[in-house]
């Protein structure tokens, strides 16, 4: 019987002021002249927000405790403060007193330079929010450009700023590489930069070229796998050099207590409500059931016309993608996983994995060590995995 | 039962797409065989492939009736016969059952060399060729020039050819009057003992296996306990009947007619075409001449990609057999690949047909070595052993001499392309035996090599005269040559599947190319792939496939687990395509490399 994992809550705003061409998320552009339809829409977000946390709670005796609320988007930072107030007042209620404003609790908003008005910073911390996300994506102009960024880099540096001085202590730099016509120098350039400012979190990744953007019918030049590789491999001694632990693929953190929760919990296979225009969910119930998966309209203009009448529409994830879901994740953590926690997170016996496991430990792409004896084992992926996790993964299909 | 005086069986000789099957079926409308609705187009090729290649493997006949304007009924069996150069053997059956043969020429595009080869056959075995100018219809139709090829190449009046279109149906009754008019009505006498040629056999489901007849002499009836002479095995006929095209029971057939017959015979090797039927009472009667056991002259390894479908591959292979009894296999255990079965097909279309069956009608995912002749080895005990496939060469040490088959080619090409077909023929160690310039093109004859014939030639013919050059073949004998055998490493592996008999001056430049195409074939790897050719201990060609540098996604949140799911699966799929040898995931169409070589 499958144990409740911890549950988080994405909130999803799926608006930009400008599409970017590398973009595959669920973002719309608006008209420079239409407003917002901020009102309505968090209206529409406490519905679903209803909605789903009751199908969370389902059979539960008493609520479901939400450890972390990341407002992503889309330019989330388009919205004013007060929309987020109202929304994570919303949400409070159904926590215990306190629950907005405690120490455990992180809220991490996203934030595009450009769209952050100086002001803003000091009403988003007073609203609650005490993580911010900022889209810096590189610290070079041209990059910016060539990457459809309506920021520029002095821009940039001025967001950051304004977000510490405002109060965030926690931050997150998203910060690309792998970009047009990138050098090595130029990336090197960029992570300078970035440390710079102290961030107690960086979100380091090479542009990936998805389908269904600009980038992907017409291709930027690209630097070659032999450049990729040397970028990656000197960013990533140049970030150990300062102290940042690399905790995820992506993800960096100086200190441990600065990683984050939120994304944390994807990657251990934790629950998520996902409220919000084109927003997935993943739900373990209290019936032992197989965790099921929610997604909403992806059409903001669909998402509002239903919103007066949600009714929370879930689908059980097939019992033969359990495995693969949780490896999916669990292995892009330098953590990975032990033998209980992929018992109690899949609810399917180790010995489904075991096999494939040792081979790909036999390849020098997995690690495991007992030295919490066996139920304790802990399987990891080694440096060599995690440089091709899609081959690792390819095994559990 | 009609008077013998009343039947005209027949065939028609066409090379591919030049129209046989619009024909056959515009003969089934005129003389009301189906209704419209019943007329599907093209009903004589019924496998699938067969209509999408638009060839047809398995001979069908249909029984028409036809009203004659000199005011008589005639019983017209028309027998069809496969169109490749690969089913020579059931084309000159099919011929056999015959007294007469449409020779269908596409009005445009001139005599082909596969028609040449067929007409010869019906010739030889004294058929009354009517030519016929198909395709009128096309602005491009030449008739006067055509007709001059025809009598230049094939040596036959063409003065009289009939003018028609199969698409718009100018000239179909004509046709029918010529056949009725020149086709002599078959003889036979129908109160003699039975003397049947099987002209061919398949299997049904429901029936067991079905044999086509023409009835030489005497009467066949339901009832009759039959044998074939070959075999000598007594069955009981269930059922006799026509095609009309539907099948339809008679309860008998007399000499002179053409129908099927159903005698509770299992196996399709149970009533092998060209075989004779006579009554089990009258072992006596003589066989037909022209019977042959069919040998396989092209031979490849078949493997499925995952060892886990090697009984649902023999299960297909046994099912195909039941309908094909050319194809012939045995279990072949290789290292790199497994275990599967050596295969001997009638020549590579023939392979390519049945490789394909497997994996659309019996979605077996198979890995296909490259195809090989049969040597001769002379061996040094003074023994001659014959080597269907390279990896059971016996040590050169032990061989006194090696013989490859060698075939007689014959090609008609256009004037323009004959150069470049020449320097083909060359290049594949071929010896002219004859050039001669007829009308608008050029018949050539060469001596070549069988196994330079089976890889790629009739693609690179194809090529060459921009598909215009057209090609029939024969074994001829065998020759002694240089050959040896090369063989490709992968990460320092022989891979004994990769093995090619080459001729000994062609295996540098071959090895080369063929590792250079690998090189392209094979995906990179997490480590290096080093490719290397060699003969004997000799490496004379290594590329490398340089190693991956690194695989895997920068992101990856909550709400991308269905995508990324998705591209992990894309990713599988391509490697389900792919063996495993040693480390290295090998694709497919790599170990037909040597295939897609120029060398």
């Amino acid at each position: 019987m499958l144990a409740q994992p911890p549950l988080s809550l994405y909130v999803h705003i799926p608006w930009c002021v400008k599409k970017c061409p590398y973009c595959d998320f669920n973002s719309h552009e608006f008209g420079a002249r239409s407003e917002l339809p901020q009102t309505d829409y968090v209206a529409a977000l406490c519905r679903d927000f209803d909605s789903d946390y009751a199908l969370a709670c389902e059979g539960s005796s008493g609520g479901r405790a939400i450890h972390s609320v990341f407002i992503g988007g889309g330019t989330p930072s388009l919205f004013e403060a007060r929309a987020f107030d109202d929304l994570l007042q919303y949400i409070a209620k159904t926590q215990t007193p306190g629950w907005l404003h405690s120490q455990e609790l992180e809220i991490t908003l996203e934030a595009n330079p450009g769209t952050l008005e100086a002001g803003r910073f000091a009403e988003f911390r007073a609203a609650g929010i005490n993580r911010l996300s900022i889209g810096v994506q590189s610290f070079a102009d041209a990059q910016l450009k060539k990457l459809g960024r309506i920021h520029d880099s002095t821009q940039a540096r001025r967001a950051i700023e304004s977000a510490r001085s405002a109060g965030f202590d926690n931050f997150n730099l998203d910060l690309m590489h792998g970009l047009p016509e990138q050098t090595l120098a130029a990336a090197m350039a960029d992570i300078e930069a970035a440390l710079s400012f102290e961030p107690p979190h960086l979100s380091w990744y090479q542009l990936t070229i998805e389908p269904n953007t600009v980038f992907f019918s017409k291709p930027p030049p690209l630097p070659k796998e032999s450049l990729l590789t040397s970028v990656q491999d000197a960013g990533h001694a140049l970030l150990a050099a300062n102290g940042f632990e690399q905790y995820e693929v992506s993800a960096y953190a100086r200190d441990s207590q600065r990683q984050s929760r939120h994304n944390l919990n994807y990657w251990q296979f934790g629950d998520y409500l996902g409220i919000g225009a084109g927003a997935h969910g993943k739900l373990t119930l209290a019936d032992g059931g197989l965790p099921r998966r929610t997604r909403k309209q992806r059409q903001p203009e669909n998402y509002l016309r239903a919103a007066p009448a949600f009714t929370a529409q879930s689908s059980p994830i097939p019992e033969e993608d359990i495995a693969l879901e949780y490896l999916l994740n669990t292995l892009r953590t330098r953590k990975g996983f032990t033998r209980d926690q992929f018992e109690a997170r899949t609810g399917q016996p180790y010995s489904t994995i075991e096999g494939r496991v040792a081979s790909l430990i036999d390849r020098g792409l997995l690690s495991d060590s007992r030295a919490a004896g066996a139920a304790g084992t802990t399987v990891t992926t080694t440096e060599r995995g995690f440089r091709f996790l899609n081959t690792v993964l390819e095994e559990f299909v | 039962m009609t008077d013998l005086s009343h039947i005209r069986n027949f065939s028609i000789i066409a090379h591919i797409d030049h129209g046989k099957s619009t024909l056959a079926d515009r003969f089934i409308q005129h003389c009301g065989g189906l209704t419209q609705r019943e007329m599907a187009e093209q009903i004589l090729d019924n496998l699938d492939i067969e209509r999408e290649r638009g060839i047809t493997i398995k001979a069908q006949s249909v029984t028409l009736y036809f009203d004659s304007k000199d005011g008589r009924r005639y019983q017209l069996n028309f027998i069809d016969t496969p169109g490749h150069v690969d089913f020579t053997y059931e084309v000159s059956r099919s011929l056999a059952a015959c007294e007469g043969a449409l020779l269908v020429v596409d009005a445009g595009q001139g005599v082909e060399a596969q028609s040449v080869a067929t007409c010869y056959t019906a010739i030889e075995q004294g058929l009354e060729v009517l030519p016929v100018l198909n395709k009128m219809d096309l602005p491009q139709a030449e008739p006067e020039r055509v007709k001059t090829e025809i009598e230049e190449i094939i040596g036959i009046d063409a003065t009289d050819a009939v003018c028609a279109s199969a698409k718009s149906g100018l000239g179909i009754e004509d046709i029918l009057e010529e056949i009725v008019a020149k086709v002599p009505a078959p003889v036979g006498d129908r109160d003699a003992k039975l003397q049947a040629l099987i002209i061919d056999s398949w299997f049904d489901n429901y029936l067991g296996v079905v044999s086509l007849v023409r009835v030489v002499a005497g009467r066949l009836k339901k009832g009759d306990k039959i044998i074939a002479k070959s075999l000598g095995k007594a069955h009981v006929v269930d059922s006799v009947g026509v095609f009309t095209p539907k099948r339809t029971e008679t309860q008998s057939l007399a000499a002179g007619e053409v129908g099927f017959i159903v005698a509770g015979i299992k196996e399709i090797l149970g009533a092998p075409v060209g075989d004779t039927l006579t009554l089990a009472s009258t072992p006596e009667v003589e066989a037909l001449a022209g019977f042959k056991r069919i040998k396989p002259q092209v031979y490849a390894g078949l493997f499925p990609v995952s060892s886990d479908d090697f009984e649902a591959f023999r299960d297909a292979l046994s099912k195909l057999t039941l309908n094909d009894s050319s194809l012939q296999y045995e279990p072949e255990n290789s290292d790199a690949l497994g275990f599967g079965f050596r295969c001997g097909f009638l020549g590579m279309l023939h392979m390519e047909i049945i490789q394909e069956r497997l994996e659309r009608e019996y979605d077996l995912s198979l890995i296909t070595t490259a195809p090989t002749v049969v040597y001769e080895v002379l061996m040094s005990n003074g023994d001659i052993v014959l080597v269907d496939s390279p990896s059971r060469l016996p040590p050169v040490a032990s061989i006194e001499e090696m013989r490859e088959p060698i075939v007689l080619a014959n090609i008609l090409v256009p004037h323009e392309h004959l150069g470049s077909v020449i320097t083909l023929c060359v290049q594949k160690r071929g010896v002219q035996r004859d050039m001669q310039f007829v009308g608008k093109q050029v018949s050539l004859s060469y001596e070549l090599p069988m196994n330079e014939v089976v890889l790629d030639f009739f693609d690179r013919l194809k090529s060459v005269s921009r598909g215009y050059a057209s090609l029939d073949y024969q074994f001829l004998r065998f020759d002694k040559a240089s050959l040896v055998r090369l063989d490709v490493m992968i990460n320092g592996d022989r891979v004994d599947a990769l093995a090619l008999i080459v001729h000994r001056d062609h295996a540098l430049g071959k090895g080369r190319a063929l590792v250079e195409k690998m090189k392209e074939l094979i995906p990179r790897q997490l480590y290096d792939v080093a490719i290397q050719a060699a003969i004997g201990g000799q490496i004379i060609s290594r590329q490398t496939v340089k190693a991956l540098r690194k695989n895997v996604t920068a992101k990856c949140y909550g709400g991308d687990i269905t995508r990324k799911k998705k591209l992990l699966e894309k990713q599988k799929a391509g490697k389900k395509r792919m063996k495993q040898v040693g480390n290295v995931e090998v694709p497919q169409e790599a170990f037909l490399a040597v295939l897609k070589v120029d060398s």
